[in-house]
C-alpha cells in the first residue's frame, strides 16, 4: 500500500452555504480552499445550499462564484434545475446552454425537496445527455423506479446517486447491474464493506469519491476510502479516475 | 494527505455481528470484522450480535461468544438483556461467563423504557459488580431519550451507563451532554449517522475528554464512517486518543478488555 494514492482525489460533492439544522464545518470560499489543501485534493464539484434550501435557480450564482474564485484549485460548479414553470424558468434547454457557457460540470435535482415529479424534467435530461453533463441526485430525492426510468430512457446520461446511507444496497445493486450509466458517490455511503463489495463485483468504475462537505462530515469519506480494503489502483480509480472520466474539466 | 495506514490505537465499544433483516450487510461475519480492524488500527471491538438485539437475546449472545472464541485477543462481548426475554436468566449467564465484559440494552427496539421495572435487575447488577452498560439512546424516544438516563443515574449512582449514539440527533447530543454533565456515571459514545466532528468536539468541551468513547456500530454501519469523524475532528491529539481508546480501557475494569488490563487493576 502506498500513502501517495491518498492525494489528488477529486471531491465530487461539496455544498457551499450555511446548513440550517446541523453542526458542520464551514463551507465558504476559504473553508473550501482549506479543505482541499488539508486533504491534498485535486479539485471539487460545488453546488449551493441556497439552491437546495432557498432559491433553486438563483442559488446557482453562489456555486459559480465559488467555482470561478477557486478555479485554480480545480473547483467546478454544479447547478440545480427545477421544471420550467412560468415565471420561474423559461426553458431547461436554455438553462443548460447557459451552464455550458459558464463552465458548469454537472446538474443536481431535488424532486422531493422542491415538490415536483421527475417526469417534468425530460427536457433537462435530454439537454444534459446531449452535452455530456452528469445528473446528480440524492437517493432520498426520487424513487428507485423513477431513477430506473430515467436511466433507461437516457442511457448515455451519467446519473450519480448520492447520500445513499447504509440501508439501500438491495436497491442500489439492482440499479447498478441494470444500468451502466448509474454511479454512486461516497457521501454517506455507509454500508459495511459496501465499497469493497461493489469493487469485488467489478463495479469499482461506478464509485466516485465525494465528501459531502456542507451536508456531511468530510472525515467519513476520507477515512472510508483511505483505509478501505481496496488495492492502490482501485483507490486511485475511485479517488479521481472515475471523476476524470465522467466530468469535463477535472484535472489530471 | 491522510495516508493508508492508521495513526492511532483504537477500541471500538459499540459493534454488532451478523445479518440484519431490514437491509443487506455484505460480509457481516467476525473474520471480516477483524480484517477491517486490522486496516483501521483497532485493537479490540466489543460487540453484541444483531440477532441478540433484533430477535433472540439468548441465541444472539451465543453468537457473540462464538466470535470471542474465534478471536479472543480482538473481540469481547456484551450480553444483550431483553426485558421481555428472561432477563434474570441472561444476567446469570453473564455473571458466570467472563467472556462477557458488559451489558447491552436496546430499549427502543425492545419497546420498553430504561426507567421501567423490567430493567431494574440490569441496573442493580451493574451497580453491584461494576459491569458497564451500553444502551441505545435516541432523542425524543419514549424508551431511551437521553434525559431518561438521569433517573437511572439518580437511583443507581454506581452504575456506569454508556449512552450509545449520545442521543443520535444534534438536539439529542445536546440533551446527552446535559445529562452527562449532571451525572458522572453517564458516558457518551459517538457513533450515529447524524454525528459530526464539531458535535464530538462539543461533547469533549462540555463533558471533558475522559467520558467520551469511540464506537462505530459496525457492521451495521461501516466502521470507517464513525472513525473518520473522530480522526478528523477538531480535537487535540491527547483528547483524540482518550476518545479512541484511553477511555474504553478505563471504563472496562470489571472484566478488562483483551490486550491490556484495566486501569487500576
Amino acid at each position: 500500500m502506498s500513502d501517495d494514492v491518498t492525494s489528488g482525489w477529486f471531491d465530487a460533492r461539496i455544498v457551499t452555504g450555511a446548513h440550517p439544522a446541523s453542526l458542520l464545518p464551514p463551507t465558504d470560499r476559504d473553508a473550501i480552499a482549506a479543505h482541499l489543501d488539508r486533504y491534498a485534493l485535486s479539485g471539487a464539484l460545488v453546488s449551493a445550499m441556497a439552491s437546495w434550501l432557498h432559491d433553486p435557480i438563483g442559488g446557482n450564482v453562489e456555486a459559480s462564484a465559488i467555482a470561478h474564485d477557486l478555479a485554480d484549485h480545480g473547483v467546478l460548479a454544479c447547478w440545480t434545475a427545477v421544471p420550467a414553470t412560468s415565471g420561474e424558468l423559461d426553458s431547461l434547454t436554455d438553462l443548460v446552454d447557459r451552464a455550458v457557457d459558464d463552465g458548469v460540470a454537472a446538474f443536481r435535482i431535488h424532486p422531493a425537496s422542491h415538490g415536483f415529479s421527475p417526469a417534468l424534467l425530460i427536457e433537462l435530461y435530454d439537454a444534459l445527455q446531449t452535452n455530456r453533463l452528469p445528473l446528480c441526485v440524492d437517493a432520498a430525492e426520487l424513487s428507485w423506479p423513477d431513477l430506473n426510468t430515467i436511466a433507461t430512457r437516457f442511457p448515455e446520461l451519467p446519473i450519480v446517486v448520492s447520500n445513499l446511507g447504509y440501508r439501500k444496497l438491495r436497491e442500489l445493486w439492482a440499479t447498478l447491474v441494470g444500468h451502466t450509466n448509474v454511479f454512486v458517490d461516497l457521501v454517506d455511503f455507509a454500508a459495511h464493506q459496501g465499497v469493497e463489495w461493489l469493487a469485488a463485483n467489478d463495479l469499482a468504475d461506478r464509485l466516485l469519491f465525494a465528501t459531502g462537505l456542507g451536508v456531511r462530515d468530510p472525515g467519513e469519506s476520507i477515512v472510508r476510502l483511505a483505509w478501505s480494503g481496496l488495492d492502490d489502483a482501485t483507490v486511485r480509480l475511485v479517488g479521481s479516475g472515475n471523476a476524470r472520466r465522467l466530468l469535463q474539466g477535472v484535472r489530471a | 494527505m491522510i495516508g493508508r495506514r492508521p495513526q492511532h490505537r483504537i477500541v471500538d465499544v459499540h459493534a454488532h455481528l451478523g445479518p440484519y433483516s431490514l437491509f443487506f450487510i455484505p460480509e457481516s461475519d467476525a473474520a471480516t470484522m477483524v480484517a477491517v480492524m486490522d486496516r483501521t488500527g483497532t485493537d479490540v471491538t466489543v460487540l453484541a450480535a444483531n440477532r441478540a438485539i433484533q430477535q433472540d437475546a439468548h441465541l444472539g449472545n451465543s453468537q457473540s461468544l462464538a466470535a470471542v472464541d474465534a478471536y479472543p485477543h480482538r473481540i469481547a462481548a456484551y450480553a444483550v438483556i431483553n426485558p421481555w426475554q428472561e432477563p434474570e436468566h441472561e444476567l446469570e449467564r453473564l455473571a458466570g461467563d467472563d467472556r462477557f465484559v458488559g451489558i447491552k440494552v436496546h430499549p427502543s427496539l425492545h419497546r420498553y423504557p430504561v426507567t421501567g421495572a423490567r430493567y431494574a435487575a440490569v441496573w442493580a447488577f451493574a451497580e453491584s459488580t461494576g459491569c458497564p452498560v451500553l444502551s441505545h439512546s435516541e432523542h425524543q424516544s419514549p424508551y431511551d431519550a437521553p434525559r431518561l438516563f438521569e433517573a437511572v443515574a439518580e437511583r443507581y449512582p454506581g452504575t456506569s451507563v454508556v449512552l450509545g449514539h449520545a442521543g443520535i440527533t444534534p438536539a439529542g447530543v445536546d440533551e446527552a451532554i446535559a445529562a452527562a454533565r449532571r451525572y458522572d456515571s453517564l458516558w457518551l459514545e459517538v457513533c450515529g449517522s447524524q454525528m459530526t466532528g464539531p458535535l464530538i468536539r462539543a461533547m469533549v468541551d462540555q463533558v471533558g475528554s475522559g467520558r467520551v468513547l469511540f464506537g462505530s456500530d459496525f457492521p451495521f454501519i461501516d466502521q470507517r464512517m464513525s472513525l473518520g469523524r473522530v480522526v478528523c475532528a477538531p480535537l487535540t491529539e491527547s483528547q483524540r486518543q482518550d476518545v479512541l481508546s484511553g477511555n474504553a480501557r478505563k471504563l472496562f475494569r470489571w472484566r478488562p478488555l483483551p490486550g491490556e488490563r484495566g486501569v487500576g487493576q
